[in-house]
């Protein structure tokens, strides 16, 4: 048998499913976590001998769907047939909740309540009459608290135990044209004075809705545009302070030192043990596995520092006031409000950021919600802005924090540039979102997303990165006849022969090495391999060890080894962080697009993006610190202006096309008005 | 060719397989992102239009 669990977005159902099902199912506490649908057999403490499939659906307010995920929740309940509904109610906003409740209950499923989060509404003082609300509902109602496992079992055994009976409805909605856009405005509110009449009866407040409270006073300053956003900036900078700068605040480099240090000693070991053999098995084992997976997993304190205060952040409610401060901006450029919550969600990692879009009513919103998204760093990309950091900037915090807010700036500037080629114009859209009430944060949720993400980046660095710097590495050593390179020979290698072509179109960019352009390339496998491809090509591990490879003065071992300047590791850095994404990332691009020239569209803007980028900051740092222009000035320039003369064409190819329809549209009208 | 070299080879071909073998397994299953933690729902997402 089959069990659904419906109900509002942020109500718990995730946590509930979790709970009952043993899974470890991403939740949040925002609403438009879950964008699809999940199942997972119920756990045999609850199903006992029984086999109960769960199925975890987005969050809806209503059965007329609103956004694509509500569409799949309205869809599921009314076609899949499952044998009974758990409906989750938040019990600290019942009114709200019900709404959906009433409608559920019309379906001739049989409906369990769970009147979830009354441990909230027992701190609060609010009181619901559950036996009074499930006489009100014709249905049975638990209490339940899905993070203590509270009422669940009882509330399963009765969902089994209602399986194959029919549902009586309290409510029915009369018998009206669904087209008819009054009529269903009318039969809403009749529906909304039902469910207020049932809470008037069942629920008793100590604190009323329309009171201001203290958490009220704090969200007026929050939310306020201009301090909210100067709040969210000052957030940012101290967490990325504490995870990834130098200091006494940077608790991230702290473990950092230890890690690498047992990393490097490992290292060492090896390359001792490996001293009489062949020059080549000591390369792969000592410097392409060892030291280019150890280079990557030596960020991983950086990396888990800063999953465990985003983890706080999104817990205590502090993300979903971000999105509702930032939402008059992204609405400006022609992006939906929910286009935020991608963006915080991509801090974390690129794939379920993009999926996240799916929220996105509107095409057009959506489709360049998904094509900018990966601007804002993801976790793979923090190692990359951790070495250069380390290794170029003494570790400064500002490295990361302007990293962040030009993946912010490029979104807004992105989105105003398709704004512009869609030739979209302004229109008021609505970004509906509910606040979730402010709670101290949970250090269990907080230390088990640490935890998962530290596993996510272990296993990734001891499959995909691991292979790829053995290749990286066996490609450095043998040339095309599988000769091994001599010494001062590595520019035949087949690593550099496959890099150079790209080297060279990098020049005007300041990094036309070959290394830097294989490390590049690597990239787009998983970012992460940018740092081991670097260790790798360059034979260092030590990148992070600012004591002896902080550039100082322009003569540090990395500098002098990789080549690079200040001015041209700040342009190599924003190259791999705005150009694509990895190629998982670039495939959840194309699943959510649906589009060919929508995708082509966005990797050609990410490529363009991260190229300019680079080109600017290349030759005016150049420009300012040595008072010229860099190499390849000319060349870039005219790469850029043709990129820019690209966008020029796509544009008014578009505006052509719109304008094609506009008149054949205008055509028929007449033509109608004729006849 | 001393132990030490043997032993090399004999781990990096150990550490290789079972890289390459532990990314065919999660393909075969659907999981495009190697490693992520809710990548066992991805293939269902999939069903429902999307996809990772």
């Amino acid at each position: 048998m089959r069990i659904a669990f419906a109900g509002n977005p942020n109500s718990g159902k995730t946590t509930m499913y979790n709970a009952l099902t043993g899974r470890n199912e991403k939740i949040g506490n925002w609403g438009g976590v879950t964008v699809g649908s999940k199942e997972f057999q119920l756990k045999k403490e609850f199903a006992g001998d029984k086999e109960v499939i769960a199925v975890d659906l987005p969050g809806a307010y209503s059965m007329s769907p609103f956004t694509p995920e509500e569409g799949i929740t309205s869809e599921y309940v009314r076609t899949a047939n499952p044998d009974a509904i758990v409906n989750i109610v938040d019990a600290t906003n019942l009114s709200r909740s019900l709404f959906f409740t009433t409608q559920l209950l019309e379906l001739g499923i049989p409906v369990v309540v769970a009147l979830n989060k009354t441990d909230i509404n027992e701190k609060e003082g609010t009181k619901i009459d559950a036996a009074k609300l499930s006489a009100k509902l014709n249905c049975p109602v638990f209490e339940t608290v899905s993070t203590e496992n509270k009422g669940l079992a009882e509330m399963i055994a009765k969902a089994i135990s209602l399986a194959g009976t029919i549902q009586k409805a309290p409510y029915l909605q009369a018998d009206i044209d669904l087209h008819d856009k009054n009529a269903v405005d009318a039969e809403d509110r009749k529906r909304y004075s039902f469910v207020n009449g049932i809470v008037a009866d069942v629920e008793t407040r100590k604190t009323l809705s329309a009171e201001t409270n203290k958490t009220d006073k704090l969200d007026s300053v929050l939310l306020n545009p201009i301090a909210g956003i100067i709040i969210f900036a000052a957030v940012m900078f101290a967490v990325f302070q504490i995870s990834q700068a130098e200091g006494p605040l940077g608790i991230g480099k702290i473990f950092e030192g230890l890690f690498t240090g047992w990393i490097e000693t490992f290292q060492g070991w090896v390359a001792a043990q490996l001293e009489n053999s062949p020059a080549i098995v000591s390369a792969i084992l000592a410097d392409g596995i060892v030291g280019g997976v150890g280079a990557v997993v030596g960020f991983l304190p950086l990396v888990m520092v800063m999953y465990f205060l985003i983890a706080l952040l999104e817990d205590c409610g502090y993300m979903a006031r971000v999105s509702a401060v930032m939402d008059p901006i992204f609405k400006r450029v022609g992006l939906s409000g929910k286009a935020v919550i991608p963006v915080i969600i991509g801090t974390g990692c690129g794939i379920p950021a993009i999926m996240a879009c799916r929220t996105i009513r509107d095409e057009r919103e959506r489709r360049t919600s998904t094509m900018l998204t990966t601007f804002i760093p993801c976790g793979a990309k923090i190692p990359v802005i951790a070495l250069f950091a380390g290794a170029f900037f003494n570790g400064a915090g500002w490295v990361s924090t302007l990293s962040y807010f030009l993946g912010i700036v490029l979104i807004f500037l992105g989105a105003l540039l398709i704004k512009s080629i869609t030739g979209y114009k302004y229109r008021k859209s609505f970004f509906i979102m509910e606040l979730p009430k402010w709670k101290v944060p949970s250090l269990k949720y907080a230390v088990r997303s640490m935890l998962e993400r530290a596993k996510a980046y272990i296993i990734k660095a001891a499959t995909i990165i691991l292979i790829c710097n053995t290749l990286v590495q066996v490609m450095q050593t043998f040339n095309w006849h599988f000769q091994v390179v001599e010494e001062g020979a590595e520019n035949t290698s087949i690593l550099a022969t496959i890099a150079s072509p790209f080297a060279f179109l990098l020049i005007p960019l300041g990094f036309g090495v070959w290394q830097l352009a294989a490390a590049a390339i690597t990239g787009f496998i998983a970012k992460e391999n940018v740092v081991g491809t670097l260790a790798t090509v360059f034979a260092l591990t030590s990148f992070i060890d600012t004591e002896e490879l902080a550039m100082t003065g322009g003569a540090s071992t990395v500098a002098t080894t990789m080549g690079l300047t200040t001015v041209t590791a700040l342009a190599y850095l924003f190259f791999n962080l705005y150009t694509p994404p990895c190629f998982a990332a670039i495939g959840a691009m194309n699943s959510e697009m649906k589009s060919r020239g929508w995708l082509w569209g966005a990797i050609g803007l990410q490529l363009g993006t991260g190229y300019t980028i680079a080109f600017l900051v290349y030759q005016f740092g150049t420009l300012f610190t040595e008072g010229h222009f860099g190499t390849g000035f000319i060349p870039g320039l005219i790469a850029v202006l043709c990129m820019v003369a690209a966008l020029i064409l796509i544009g008014r190819k578009v505006r052509a096309h719109f304008d094609e329809q506009y008149q054949l549209h205008k055509a028929a009208k007449a033509a109608k008005a004729t006849a | 060719m001393n132990f030490a070299t043997v032993a090399a080879i004999i781990i990096i071909a150990a550490i290789l397989f079972f890289a390459v073998r532990y990314i065919y397994k999660e393909k075969k299953k659907g999981n495009a992102c190697i490693g992520c933690p809710y990548a066992d729902s991805c293939p269902k997402h999939r069903q429902n239009g999307g996809g990772c």
